[in-house]
């Protein structure tokens, strides 16, 4: 029974053990899968998949902790990662509490305000307070793959929440 | 409209002070904490400066480890890559060390012609510019951000490095330190849109500024009116900002499809290991009698 009780604790934490290694480690999925133009943003997909669908697997301290690391590694000024990713948060969870019916197109079009507002956040706060300079085209490719690689991970992540029996409407 | 806009309300309040079974803190709370921490990390106190260098250290040596079985299957990858290359590089680098062993022979030749010329024009030369030092560093940290193209290294201010130094691979340029923590500093690498030096290419010593764009290619600004752009041409730091010294070699040029010219580096600083960076301890004055 503890045994039992303990895997489920193990697979349940997959999500926020993948949060920790993307923040935390060199780990960069894109160039795992040798796609540097297509660069897409996992870290975003993750935050906001189990924000819409099971907040509870990927609690919001969690997201503020990990992505303030994230901005250590990147040597960008703290603070910025996590208000990005708060926000992305913020917006998952609006569109869970005002849907009713939670379909896939849904959550993927409603991706779309959701990722514009988080990474548009995240450019005013490197372009108007710090001296770093980013690349916008960099920022609007990165944000369209991200888009368009939603189904993709939104249909893996469903499919292990289904494997673990979690239900992922509540 | 009225009732739309209040459900609206509803809504995001809702969503910014809801907290669940493992949502101990709420959006709103943790928002404001980001808020604060950003305004206090651009702020220039200097407290926040040495509570922020401790956390790079700490950080940096945490994350240099967990990202060590990565690291480690980064490199069996590439050896295992390197390994079915080596066969025709072999054949390339025979044919390329015959060459080099006629440039050798001519090298030696211009030497003693140089020596002869300056005993006729009795200069005395007093030595080298410049006394440097080189240290070497481990690049133990390398996280790729479509962003930011940097490396964490193993050395800080304990080590005397300073913002500015270069940083090499081999005998070529790859970046600048722009961060210094006690025990590890941050790297600009060249490619970084950050980037900017001055450099000098060709006979005629044209001076440029060195851009990076956040890929392998770098572009050359600034260059003088009537510039006519060549292939392989080696370019060398200029040193005329006073940071770097002037001689390093940086890459070469290449025109690209477009007709632009770009410039390709002569170090691959997608696969950093150690790193040498070039302390100036004295700058000597070259005096001729």
């Amino acid at each position: 029974m503890i045994v039992k009780v303990l895997i489920e604790k193990i697979f349940t934490s997959v999500p926020l053990v993948l949060l920790y290694v993307l923040c935390f480690t060199e780990l960069n999925l894109e160039s795992v899968f040798y796609l540097q133009f297509f660069s897409f943003n996992v870290n975003a997909m993750l935050v906001y998949f189990w924000t819409l669908k099971r907040p509870q697997m990927l609690g919001s301290g969690h997201i503020f902790f990990a992505n303030l690391i994230n901005d250590v590694v990147l040597g960008l000024p703290l603070g910025t990662s996590p208000l990005t990713y708060l926000a992305l948060a913020l917006v998952a969870t609006y569109i869970k509490n005002s849907t009713i019916h939670q379909r896939f197109s849904t959550d993927w079009f409603a991706f779309i305000p959701a990722i514009f507002f988080a990474y548009g956040i995240n450019f005013i706060m490197i372009i108007k307070f710090s001296d770093l300079t980013i690349s916008y085209n960099d920022i609007v490719r990165n944000s369209f793959f991200t888009f368009l690689f939603f189904p993709f991970f939104y249909y893996l992540f469903k499919t292990y929440s289904e494997k673990l029996g979690l239900d992922t409407d509540a | 409209m009225a009732e739309q806009r209040d459900d609206f309300i509803i809504a995001i309040r809702s969503a910014l002070l809801k907290r669940g079974a493992r949502q101990r803190y709420s959006l709103f709370f943790l928002i404001s904490l980001s808020v604060f921490v950003f305004i206090l990390d651009t702020s220039s106190f200097s407290y926040t400066k040495v509570v922020r260098s401790i956390l790079n250290d700490t950080i940096y040596r945490v994350s240099s480890i967990a990202s060590t079985p990565l690291k480690f299957s980064k490199f069996s990858i590439i050896k295992i890559a390197d390994l079915t290359k080596i066969y025709n590089e072999n054949k390339l680098l025979k044919e390329q060390l015959k060459k080099y062993e006629i440039l050798e022979f001519d090298n030696e030749f211009l030497k003693i012609e140089n020596n002869s010329l300056k005993k006729s024009l009795k200069l005395i030369d007093l030595g080298s510019t410049y006394y440097v030092e080189s240290h070497l560093a481990k690049a133990i940290l390398d996280k790729d951000s479509p962003y930011l193209k940097s490396i964490i290294i193993n050395k800080g201010s304990k080590s005397g490095f300073k913002k500015g130094m270069a940083v090499l691979k081999e005998d070529f340029l790859i970046g600048r330190i722009v961060e210094v923590n006690f025990f590890s500093s941050r790297v600009l690498l060249l490619n970084d849109l950050n980037s900017k030096i001055p450099v000098t290419l060709d006979p005629n010593e044209s001076q440029a500024i060195l851009e990076g764009r956040g890929n392998d290619l770098l572009s050359l600004n600034y260059l003088p009116d009537g510039f006519t752009e060549k292939e392989n041409e080696t370019v060398f730091t200029s040193g005329k900002d006073g940071v770097f010294l002037p001689g390093i070699p940086v890459g070469k040029t290449k025109i690209n499809k477009n007709g632009e010219l770009n410039i390709e580096l002569f170090a691959d600083i997608n696969q950093l290991n150690f790193v040498k960076i070039i302390k100036v301890i004295d700058e000597r004055r070259t005096n001729f009698k």
